[in-house]
């Protein structure tokens, strides 16, 4: 196998090589430069001044003031119920789905990601256009109605894969044993779909932060969150500095709640073990 | 390419085919990416505020001069700033206000002026000439100028008995009780919070913090009457009756004003710049050093420096003017409306805005995000 | 089995739930044939929105911009994504999954504004084709990864090592057995990237610049400007472009659409 190994070796770095340069350029890079950029005083025009030693402005300005503190809490409130309303619209469907003959299985399915083949703009627009004369339009309904439709296909398919693979004989050999409806969901189907619903929260939960468009198209001016005000930041106020630190306060945030719901995860593995 | 397994050379026939179409679109694809664009004959690329230029106007330009404009369109200086910051190339003429030409200036982004290119420059009257924002008119040539005002539903004022002619209009609890929800308010953080400062006896360009967070105060008090924040959408809604009072430019209200007259409305708009003071802008053509074709541009300006054409920015757009020889060719109920063509009298009432520097500027968009979420 | 009550209140739910998805864009589809301006109310039916859309240079520029790109860079973002996914799957990597699979894991917004800053700070790039293209492979390549790196995990990657025994070159062994058989991946990943890019706006939105316009940004200003059945015509159009897209690529792959973790 000696003569393999170079060459082998060879079209190991040919094949890694051209992506991982890509990537670092265009992904790893950028990070690093709003790194950097937070650390930076805004420049007199907009954009960033000149180096001038690490300033720590733009983070105590943030952190030391309550109303972005208050937009930050008002956005993981609106994750938060937007992932756990998608949870309970997509509970039942695809439930049914996982339990239906297999040649509707992939028709049901495919019914439940068309609306996400059209583009998320659209879907908003769909809204502005039912919710303007029923007056609902440009308030937090309108908001949350917007971010559960946009990203309801996303909960519903990783609860689907995991409702699919669950053995129908565990619910038979509970119900022979007594147990009552609620008592074989709650203990038996509801834990091991545990993992199904972290796949499912985490598809909503992370977008629902990065969103800006819902709240600007279907929102009043109050309802602005913390992708808006990024967004301001960089397009409007044009102020570099606090834009990145921003961005950079909402990836710390998101990585703690995954970390969380991993370590969570972790945990209802271990429940879940017990009961298999 | 022969990538076909041989016992199966049929089923991925297709899937090869598909390949090489891929292929095609590829090398189409990259090939007009990289293809030398074909550089515009004699296009002139104008940066510019919506509705700044009739179309006649622009009509007659083009053939005068035997040229294409292309126009894109702002709506805010800082939105044009920051497209410009943003790497936008290749506009030959944009039209900031004041205090964006000074920015523009101190970027080092304008091309001098060649002031032998402008024959018709002393057209200008010369209360407009050197500015604050460009002495001796190095890189400038005043357009036009509005002011921020109130616009409002003349009938349905003199129904409710409103005062028209002072920002308490849109800032008193007593007042507004009477128009919630028909009023519309400027969508500027500068423009909003100049109105505040102008009725509680402050200049625009105060940078006193316990003068700014009376300003925020009054507005946050008033905000629950106002229907919506809007910078455009404001003379469509005057015009048709769906809002009754709103904050806006001399310009825009002339415009709904019209537009009332033409659709034939029960009602008319009118307007007024309160007594309290206001802001006024000045816009100006300034040449962008990225610009292929600075001699199109010159020919532009000096086309709208001649009396007749700069009076159509008057008489067409309702703007107020700082050409005096556009004077004679302006309708009188233009020129004589002073909410449009302020007198020197009213000009003491009038301030311009200046850009503040980036701290003051991060204070204030921290105020204007409360103002928003509370 | 589950109690004739039950039966039917889960799919009544599920009903509920397919019609929540549907309805607004069957409405949407619908008013695109509304003779009326202010798309309040239907008035009557027509088809001149649509013609109006073809005579719109703008949106003809816009949807000619997207389906560039987007062929390009799901092009471009296919042949890195394949290479990653196979390398992805065959040795044990560190970094590369962590960077192709973060611009999947994070919002777009952060890739958007991220991208913007080192093009103007580090790049001095003028925002447009190239900086639209780039940001579009980046956040693609990860998708691609993924589908192959599926595919070749349901593989025995024994063959491999017999063709490299036998004397192929790794680069004959690639070409004649590895890409015939991840072939259907690579079809569904290239359709996938492809979707992506056309719909992609927020990434999009910071990158763009002046100039250069897409579809979904240019719905955006619609939208942004006036209300019209225009966009209900642009848009019932664009969802029958990604349908039919999607189709098509979940026959080449139907696993592909499962919900891949």
């Amino acid at each position: 196998m000696a003569r393999h190994a170079r060459v082998d070796r060879l079209a190991r770095w040919g094949m890694t090589l051209p992506p991982t340069v890509f990537l670092l350029a265009f992904v790893a890079a950028p990070a690093l430069i709003m790194i950097l950029a937070s650390f930076r005083e805004p420049g007199e025009f907009g954009g960033l001044a000149p180096w001038n030693g690490a300033s720590f402005e733009a983070y105590r300005f943030l952190l030391t003031d309550i109303i972005y503190a208050e937009i930050f809490a008002r956005s993981l409130l609106v994750a938060v119920l937007t992932t756990l309303i998608c949870l309970v619209l997509a509970y039942p469907l695809a439930w049914l789905i996982a339990r239906s003959p297999k040649r509707r299985r992939d028709l049901l399915v495919l019914l439940v990601m068309l609306p996400f083949a059209s583009n998320f703009l659209i879907r908003i627009y769909a809204w502005i256009m039912l919710l303007g004369p029923l007056n609902l339009l440009f308030s937090p309904w309108a908001v949350m109605i917007g971010m559960v439709y946009v990203h309801l296909p996303f909960m519903v398919l990783p609860l689907y894969v995991n409702l699919e693979r669950h053995d129908p004989a565990l619910l038979e050999a509970a119900r022979d044993l007594g147990a009552g409806a609620w008592t074989r969901f709650s203990r038996i189907t509801f834990p091991l779909s545990l993992p199904g619903i972290y796949a499912g929260a985490a598809l909503v939960f992370i977008p629902v932060f990065g969103m800006f468009a819902v709240p600007e198209l279907l929102g009043g001016t109050g309802d602005i969150l913390i992708a808006n005000l990024i967004k301001e930041e960089f397009l409007q106020n044009r102020d570099w500095p606090l834009g990145s630190a921003l961005s950079i306060l909402l990836t710390v945030a998101v990585l703690a709640c995954a970390g969380l719901a991993t370590l969570a995860a972790r945990r209802g593995f271990k429940g879940t073990e017990a009961v298999s | 390419m022969k990538i076909l397994l041989t016992a199966k050379d049929a089923k991925y026939a297709k899937e090869n085919l598909l390949l090489a179409f891929l292929c095609v679109l590829c090398v189409l694809g990259g090939e007009s990416l990289f293809a030398p664009r074909a550089h515009a004959e004699d296009v002139l690329h104008l940066y510019n505020w919506n509705n700044y230029i009739s179309d006649e106007t622009m009509t007659r330009f083009e053939r005068q001069c035997g040229c294409r404009v292309k126009q894109d369109y702002y709506s805010d200086n800082e939105e044009m700033l920051a497209k410009l910051d943003a790497g936008a190339t290749g506009y030959d003429l944009l039209v900031p206000t004041g205090n964006a030409v000074e920015t523009l200036i101190r970027k080092n982004a304008l091309r001098p002026l060649d002031k032998s290119k402008l024959p018709h420059l002393a057209n200008i009257n010369p209360a407009y000439l050197d500015a604050w924002y460009d002495p001796g008119n190095r890189y400038s040539v005043p357009y036009a100028t509005t002011t921020t005002l109130i616009g409002y539903n003349v009938e349905k004022m003199r129904q409710l008995d409103l005062p028209t002619d002072t920002w308490a209009l849109i800032f008193e609890p007593r007042y507004l009780a009477k128009i919630k929800g028909k009023i519309t308010v400027l969508d500027s953080q500068r423009e909003l919070m100049a109105a505040a400062m102008r009725y509680l006896g402050h200049s625009v360009q105060a940078t006193d913090p316990a003068e700014w967070e009376q300003a925020k105060q009054l507005i946050i008090r008033a905000k629950p009457y106002w229907a919506a924040f809007s910078n455009s959408t404001y003379i469509k809604d005057l015009a048709i009756g769906n809002i009754w009072v709103a904050h806006g430019y001399s310009n825009d209200m002339f415009r709904a004003r019209e537009d009332a007259k033409a659709a034939g409305r029960p009602f008319t708009i009118g307007f007024a710049t309160p007594r309290e003071g206001a802001v006024l802008a000045v816009d100006n053509w300034v040449l962008h050093k990225s610009g292929q074709r600075p001699d199109l541009a010159y020919k532009l300006i000096d086309f709208m420096l001649d009396g007749a054409n700069a009076a159509d920015v008057s008489n067409l757009i309702g703007a107020g003017n700082p050409n005096a020889a556009a004077l004679p060719h302006i309708r009188t109920e233009v020129g004589g409306n002073p909410a449009l063509f302020p007198p020197l009298s009213e000009l003491g009432h009038l301030e311009m805005l200046r850009d503040f520097g980036p701290k003051l500027r991060r204070n204030l968009s921290r105020m204007w995000t409360e103002i928003k979420v509370r | 089995m589950k109690s004739r009550g039950g039966q039917f209140w889960l799919w009544a739910a599920s009903l509920a739930v397919y019609a929540f998805l549907y309805v607004p864009l069957a409405v949407v589809v619908l008013f695109s044939f509304n003779d009326s301006e202010l798309n309040a109310q239907w008035v009557g039916f027509t088809t001149r929105w649509y013609a109006k859309l073809a005579a719109d240079a703008d949106m003809l520029h816009a949807t000619a911009n997207s389906l560039l790109i987007a062929v390009t860079a799901s092009a471009t973002a296919t042949v890195l994504g394949t290479l990653a996914g196979v390398a992805m799957q065959r040795y044990r990597l560190r970094l590369l999954p962590t960077l192709a699979l973060t611009p999947v894991a994070m919002p777009e917004l952060l890739l958007g504004v991220s991208l913007l800053l080192f093009f103007r700070q580090v790049l001095d790039l003028t925002l447009g084709f190239v900086s639209i293209l780039v940001a579009h492979i980046t956040f693609s390549i990860g998708f691609v990864a993924v589908i192959v790196r599926a595919r070749l995990a349901g593989m025995d990657e024994s063959i491999f090592e017999a063709a490299r025994d036998l004397g192929a070159t790794p680069w004959a062994a690639f070409r004649r057995i590895t890409l015939p058989l991840i072939l259907p991946a690579l079809i569904a990943g290239f359709l996938m990237a492809f979707t992506l890019s056309i719909d992609d706006f927020v990434i999009t939105f910071f990158v763009a610049g002046v100039g250069v316009t897409t579809l979904p940004l240019q719905i955006y200003s619609m939208i942004k400007v006036a209300v019209t059945p225009e966009i209900n015509a642009v848009s019932t159009l664009l969802m029958l472009l990604t349908l039919t897209v999607i189709a098509t690529a979940s026959r080449f792959a139907p696993d592909v659409l499962k919900g891949k973790a």
